[in-house]
């Protein structure tokens, strides 16, 4: 009786304990926190991948034509001057190389704001599909950073003034409508920013300039 | 010793392993305990077939990321192969090259530090925000400026390179950083000057983020120097829809600023 006892208790704690294996290695092995999130949030994070898998496909289709205008080209013995050249500039220009002009939005800060709410304003305009940026003429590339205390903000080490205008160059609708929406991120720096006066307009022409720093790294090699 | 394991003879062989069980189960309900963390796990049935949606979507990104790191290579490839034809194309390419690199469309190694946030260990007292208890976009965002600040020249948060156009936002209850959806433990991988970690640890921001988010909720802030870091290239799209190339400076469009400069 007593080492039937032993036994049933031994197999209820080997149950406990596959199950619990599992759960863990579940947990360990998901490369996921999505385990952790609301039906809601689930369906907000399936909407954003689809129409970022949308933008990676439609990518996929002009590297695929480049790709094949080149080999064309190749094989006719042509030389590829002018779509060596089309790439070099694109990427100049979307990389903040190169001046670019545009249509977009333009937004303008009166009065003391803390440099977090700008970085907050930068990274929504990206989020929002923002092709180029600049703050108070200084092209948005990675390096840049806005700092300072309010009243006193510094845009990559330089004064930024009493007033601050951000430009960024994309679809007008979808740049103006993400900030300006109702709970939207201009709505709540009215709460959190009661000095700062924000202005969001819409702009057919807005040029902005290169960039002024050495973006190639001088500590890196490119990894072959 | 030798009078531990008479006592342990003298037990039953079904008593030792009883308690060997016992003790690996407690464990096991630890770690499991530990695992859940301040994020709630929700069982409802509609949950299981969008995070298998999300999963496969997923899956599908990591492919078509993969497609274009290699229609990438291969146009370079026939770029690179078309130089002999003209020496203008020689020039071309070795410009296109220097513009890759400085646009982050190119795998780079070098010195540099992993840093690593993830979200508390600590348990959530009751009447707090559980949300102060998980990294944050804008706790990312906080350490990619410092790092910037601090000297580093390249950057990614767990695999996605950081560019001019890089978000890194919180959207359904998780971070997005260009186009894949991130889970904790996140790592920033900075390729940057010697001692850039003590270089870190002067930016303000950085301090007042371990002050705030380490000391207050629990936020775990580690970091490593290995000899060399890699940062891999941006696999996304490098399409303008509205910008267009200025060749050369002009002077201020309507209330828009411009000014003269280049690479």
């Amino acid at each position: 009786m007593l080492r039937l006892r032993s036994q049933l208790a031994l197999m209820a704690v080997a149950i406990a304990l596959g199950f619990l294996v599992v759960l863990q290695i579940r947990a360990q092995n998901g490369g996921s926190d999505l385990a952790s999130r609301s039906p809601q949030e689930l369906t907000v994070i399936v909407a954003n991948l689809n129409t970022r898998n949308d933008q990676l496909r439609t990518e996929i289709a002009a590297l695929e034509q480049e790709f094949g205008d080149l080999r064309t080209a190749q094989s006719r013995g042509q030389t590829s001057v002018e779509q060596v050249r089309e790439d070099l500039s694109r990427i100049l220009a979307w990389s903040g190389q190169l001046p670019v002009a545009g249509r977009g939005v333009q937004i303008r800060i009166d009065g003391p704001i803390h440099a977090g709410s700008i970085d907050d304003l930068l990274n929504e305009l990206r989020n929002a599909g923002a092709e180029a940026i600049a703050i108070s003429g200084i092209r948005d590339v990675p390096g840049v950073v806005v700092g300072g205390d309010p009243g006193a903000l510094t845009i990559d080490g330089t004064p930024a003034g009493g007033s601050l205008e951000i430009d960024a160059i994309g679809d007008p609708g979808a740049l103006g409508g993400t900030l300006t929406r109702t709970g939207g991120l201009v709505a709540q720096l009215g709460a959190t920013e009661p000095g700062a006066a924000i202005s969001v307009e819409p702009a057919d022409r807005i040029v902005m300039p290169a960039t002024k720093r050495a973006l190639r790294p001088a500590d890196a090699v490119p990894r072959l | 010793m030798s009078t531990l394991s008479g006592r342990l003879r003298a037990l039953p062989s079904g008593h030792v392993t009883l308690g060997i069980a016992l003790a690996a189960l407690g464990f096991l309900v630890a770690a499991q305990l530990r695992s859940e963390g301040p994020r709630v796990r929700y069982t409802t049935q509609e949950r299981s077939p969008l995070v298998e949606t999300a999963l496969e979507l997923q899956r599908n990104q990591d492919a078509l990321k993969s497609r274009i790191l290699d229609l990438n290579k291969q146009i370079r490839d026939v770029q690179v192969s078309g130089q002999g034809n003209a020496a203008i194309v020689t020039q071309l390419n070795d410009e296109l090259e220097n513009a890759r690199v400085a646009a982050g469309l190119v795998a780079l190694e070098g010195p540099g530090l992993v840093l690593e946030l993830n979200d508390s260990a600590v348990p959530v007292p009751s009447g707090a925000t559980e949300a102060d208890y998980i990294v944050t976009g804008q706790d990312i965002r906080t350490v990619v400026d410092a790092l910037w600040q601090a000297g580093a020249e390249a950057m990614a948060v767990n695999g996605e390179r950081v560019t001019a156009v890089t978000a890194i936002a919180d959207i359904g209850g998780s971070i997005l950083v260009n186009y894949a959806y991130l889970a904790p433990p996140y790592q920033v991988t900075a390729i940057g000057p010697k001692g850039l970690y003590e270089r870190l640890t002067a930016v303000p921001s950085f301090a007042e983020l371990v002050r705030t988010r380490a000391d207050g909720f629990g936020i775990s802030i580690g970091f490593a120097e290995p000899q060399k870091v890699v940062v891999p290239a941006y696999a996304g799209a490098v399409t303008l829809r509205e910008a267009r190339a200025e060749p050369t400076p002009t002077p201020a469009s309507p209330g828009g600023s411009s000014s003269p400069g280049g690479p």
